[in-house]
């Protein structure tokens, strides 16, 4: 909603706090750090898409370089994402193996004097593959049987399991008989659908620099999303105990998703810099960072739906077949997200969902802005557009009719997150969006004729602020804050929470603020480690401002409560601290504390001082906060697109991205996240994907950057006809009525363009990217099917 | 190879040092003189992440080679403003527009933007987005940019200072 007024610092439109530093390129990245004495490090990658190979290292070691093979790291399977419960987590990595599963696995590692020496030393090292298997790059492909095991057995916690066919793991429901109401039903739509395999292409490429330190600790300077999981993964790792790793943090040069998992690197560096005793910093490049690291869930999807005539949903079967790629980092957890955004869409009636996923010779899956939320939210959205269209309603007003919304049983998270809804401003954003869009005088699908031919389509979405619930699931969801007031009534908040770019620190800044009744600039938010900042699980699942933001609210309310127990002495009048208001003066720039019809007032630097000046100590506090619910931010995409029936291409005419976050915090960035998100929604529906060579198992981009098409500036539309627009909503579970925004943003956007591309040419793609090339063999097949069919008319009448 | 000795302007004071002739410049910028601000992406001249100005026009420092920076001008981020109190039109335009969030992609935008403004003072929101659209952001979508691109020209043009290129800035 909108915070003007209400608020005194919440939702004040104001320069972010870490603009200065970027904007002078003084802010520090893990890529940036620069010890004195440091190594370089490379790693060897496998060149095999599956093989067994020996490691000769003895030419490197003998240039001089600090070489690791297989047998120099621990013996140690893990795996790098902690965000799931022990019992819950996959575990089928180590940090180097001689059985590369994926080309681009790595199998060794050197470090010396400089990058170039490294690589030097690095083409010294010989990879002779023992046993060399055929690569499967498809999931129905490898779980066929006689097919090559990926992994023979993978421990689940601590206990090993047997991989049958392929499959990393699998996850069944249902609720209701949906046979009998899909029979039932007077609509029943099936539809296949098969996504790309996206690549994150955040700005800075997977680094880190590891120091090994006197106590036997090391410091590590890396790109996470996440200090405290970072520093227990190595502790595990590396037998060091926790108190003795310490993760720095540094600025991320973007995320989504891609460092929710500890990523290799960090462990490669932490592992050299042991053996050379000297610092290590190991960079990958673009192409490694692309072709080797991290990309997102490929999922095959079938989805078979059905309606009544009244226009109500009464039952749905979902069968999601994930290609997950060569390791698990969270296909597991996936498995129950995934039917989380499905069954959270929509009220289906009865459900039944079959879910899979396979291990395929391909680049590891992980979480890429969204979690799988934007992969089903395009196959709901599509079936959703298509079971309106054959009841005859409009489509709008069908989604309306079936969303889940305010007071519903809500889990996103997947089964073991429940809550109920409290804020739902869906309502407003479709009526609001469609007015503003033209909704009504939208063409009819496959009506127009020409080159280039306008449609507007629309999809709706949501994600979860956070993976909390009232019940403890095995999603590990808390966050900590440490706040303390400094001798002249600023303040420093220490957290470990980790701020992408999203503005998801500023946000916390204005909470304590607001809580403080202290001007923003006398908020200093301390960059720190894992060391000094009580735990936070992670910077994922739009949890920042809504589970981050209350813990730092909470340790704000707090140090409050101290500041009014301090003054009450200061006032020396005969009340309690509970009789004690306090207010922002503008003059003063100051909190005022006061007794309500009496002239008795002092300041909180005034305080401050005198805590300090009569040793009465500091004045400061910690906390830890679980949230207890993970409710929805809903989005709601109107986009025109138009298509040009000679190219192929598409552009997007107008936009009004409508997003219900309750309080809006930070206004300039909160719309920034949803431009930013429908443009990066964008690319995943029309432009970006990593395909395979079929023979070698390599991924066929290259690693480029012009092999794998991103949105530029050139591929918006105007900025006037991008409109966003926020719900006048209050979560009465989130700090100050706040939610989250950063995957909500871009879920609905591909089903929101394939929806509109179908408006324009009548053609609706059951594959992503929905790529130039798609859609000029989709209208020249219509065009074949569509001659074909007059002259057989033709030779009937004659 | 030898290595041979460079001299350049950088950021408005001369520089001198030994480089291969095979080195880049973002390479010397980066690890040499330890100015950070200029950023690696790719390093193969696809995303402008790394764009530094020389002699006033945008180049990519990942595709110069630092032999070829010998006599001539180069600006980096660092060369624009030092922190909140020099900040450049531009700058302050990133800021309070929103058009920064990781940052990455920041001083590349800037540098660039700034070539645009030093070439046309009052450019018009075509001309901002075929300029800049070398540049990758991942983050904001490029609206906020184009707006804080606006933004800048507009408050050059309403202060009838010379543009935002002048100064430090163009050193």
């Amino acid at each position: 909603m909108s915070a003007e007024g209400r608020f005194r610092f919440v939702g004040v439109r104001v320069g972010r706090k870490d603009g200065v530093l970027k904007a002078t390129g003084r802010a520090t990245y893990a890529y940036d750090v620069w010890l004195p004495g440091m190594l370089h490090g490379r790693i060897l990658k496998s060149p095999y898409a599956h093989a067994e190979v020996r490691v000769d290292a003895t030419e490197a070691e003998r240039m001089g370089a600090v070489v690791l093979t297989p047998r120099d790291v621990p013996d140690v399977l893990f795996n790098p994402r902690l965000v799931s419960v022990e019992e819950d987590t996959f575990k089928d990595w180590r940090v180097l193996t001689d059985h590369p599963r994926y080309v681009g696995e790595p199998v060794a590692a050197v470090a010396a004097a400089s990058e170039e020496a490294a690589q030097r030393a690095l083409e010294a090292v010989r990879l002779e593959p023992v046993r060399v298997y055929r690569p499967l790059l498809d999931p129905f492909e490898a779980t066929r049987p006689g097919s090559p095991a990926i992994h023979e057995r993978v421990m689940r916690g601590g206990a090993w399991v047997d991989v049958e066919d392929n499959v990393a793991c699998t996850l069944e429901y249902s609720e209701g008989d949906v046979d009998r109401a899909l029979s039932e039903a007077d609509v029943v739509i099936e539809r296949r659908f098969h996504t790309n395999r996206r690549y994150h292409l955040q700005p800075e490429p997977k680094v880190a620099v590891s120091r090994p330190d006197p106590d036997g600790g090391v410091t590590v300077w890396t790109t996470t999303q996440t200090v405290h999981n970072t520093k227990i993964l190595i502790s595990q790792v590396f037998g060091i105990p926790q108190s003795k790793v310490r993760v720095k943090k540094v600025f991320l040069g973007g995320g989504f998703g891609s460092s929710i998992h500890t990523n290799l690197v960090t462990l490669v560096a932490v592992a050299l810099s042991r053996k050379a005793r000297r610092p290590v910093r190991m960079a990958l490049t673009r192409e490694e960072d692309m072709m080797h690291d991290h990309v997102s869930f490929e999922m095959h999807m079938r989805i078979r739906a059905g309606a009544k005539r009244n226009g109500r949903l009464s039952g749905a079967e979902f069968e999601n077949v994930m290609d997950i790629g060569a390791h698990q980092i969270q296909p597991y957890p996936l498995l129950g997200t995934a039917l989380g955004w499905f069954v959270s869409l929509y009220k289906w009636g009865a459900i039944r969902y079959f879910g899979r996923a396979v291990y395929t010779n391909k680049v590891p899956s992980c979480a890429l802005r969204g979690y799988g939320n934007p992969q089903v939210t395009w196959a709901v959205e599509t079936v959703v557009d298509e079971l309106a269209e054959e009841l005859e309603m409009d489509p709008v007003e069908f989604r309306l009719k079936n969303y889940v919304g305010k007071g519903d049983l809500f889990w996103g998270q997947g089964p073991t997150v429940k809550s109920i809804i409290r804020s739902d401003g869906v309502p407003e954003l479709m009526r609001r969006g469609a007015e503003l869009i033209g909704w009504r005088n939208r063409p009819r699908p496959g009506e127009q004729t020409g080159r280039y031919r306008r449609g507007i389509g629309v999809a709706r979405g949501f994600h979860t602020s956070g993976a909390g619930g009232p019940l403890s699931g095995s999603v590990i969801d808390y966050s900590g804050a440490f706040l303390k007031v400094n001798e002249d009534g600023s303040v420093d908040y220490v957290t470990a929470l980790q701020d992408h770019g999203g503005g998801t620190l500023d946000a916390h800044a204005k909470i304590i603020a607001e809580e403080l009744c202290i001007p923003l600039e006398k908020v200093n938010v301390v960059w720190s480690d894992s060391s000094t900042t009580v735990y936070d699980v992670c910077t994922h699942a739009s949890r920042g401002v809504y589970v981050g933001g209350e813990a730092a609210r909470r340790a704000a309310r707090e140090v409050k409560r101290k500041i009014l127990e301090y003054a009450v002495r200061i006032l020396n009048v005969a009340v309690g601290p509970e009789a004690l208001r306090m207010r922002y003066d503008e003059e003063l720039k100051d909190a005022v504390i006061y007794v309500e019809g009496s002239d008795a007032q002092t300041t909180l630097s005034e305080v401050a001082r005198t805590a300090w000046q009569r040793n009465w100590g500091s004045i400061s506090a910690s906390v830890s906060f679980r949230a207890t619910a993970a409710p929805p931010s809903f989005t709601a995409y109107f986009v025109e697109v138009e298509v040009d029936t000679e190219t192929g291409r598409v552009r997007p005419v107008r936009v009004v991205a409508g997003a219900d976050i309750g309080t809006v915090i930070n206004p300039e960035l909160a719309e920034g996240q949803v431009q930013g998100g429908f443009v990066m929604g964008w690319g995943w529906a029309v432009l970006e994907d990593t395909p395979y060579n079929p023979e070698t198992g390599a991924l066929e981009n290259m690693g480029f950057i012009t092999d794998y098409k991103v949105p530029t500036a050139g591929d918006i539309p105007p900025i006037e006809d991008f409109r966003v627009i926020f719900a006048d909503t209050y979560e009465p579970t989130g700090p100050f009525g706040a939610k989250g925004i950063g995957e909500a943003a871009s879920n609905p956007v591909a089903a929101a363009v394939a929806n509109a591309i179908y408006d324009a040419i009548g053609i609706r793609f059951y594959e992503l990217p929905i790529t130039p090339e798609r859609i000029l063999r989709a209208l020249r097949e219509r065009e074949r099917q569509g001659r074909e069919s007059a002259q057989e008319r033709g030779g009937g009448l004659s | 190879m030898e290595p041979r000795v460079i001299r350049f302007r950088l950021n408005g004071e001369w520089v001198r040092l030994s480089v291969m002739p095979n080195e880049l410049l973002i390479n010397v910028l980066r690890e040499k003189l330890h100015l950070t601000g200029t950023k690696y992406w790719c390093g193969i001249g696809e995303c402008g992440g790394c764009t530094v100005l020389l002699d006033g026009e945008p180049v990519l420092s990942c595709l110069t080679l630092a032999v070829d920076v010998d006599g001539r001008k180069v600006t980096t981020i660092e060369g624009l403003a030092t922190g909140e109190d020099d900040l450049t039109p531009l700058q302050r335009a990133f800021i309070e527009e929103g058009a920064i969030q990781c940052g990455f992609c920041t001083p590349g935008f800037i540098l660039t933007a700034q070539a645009l403004l030093r070439e046309n003072p009052n450019p018009t929101e075509e001309e901002i987005r075929e300029y800049v659209r070398g540049n990758l952001c991942r983050c904001t979508g490029y609206v906020s940019i184009i707006r804080a691109v606006k933004r800048a020209a507009s408050e050059a043009v309403k202060s009838r200072r010379p543009g935002p290129a002048a100064g430090a800035a163009s050193g």
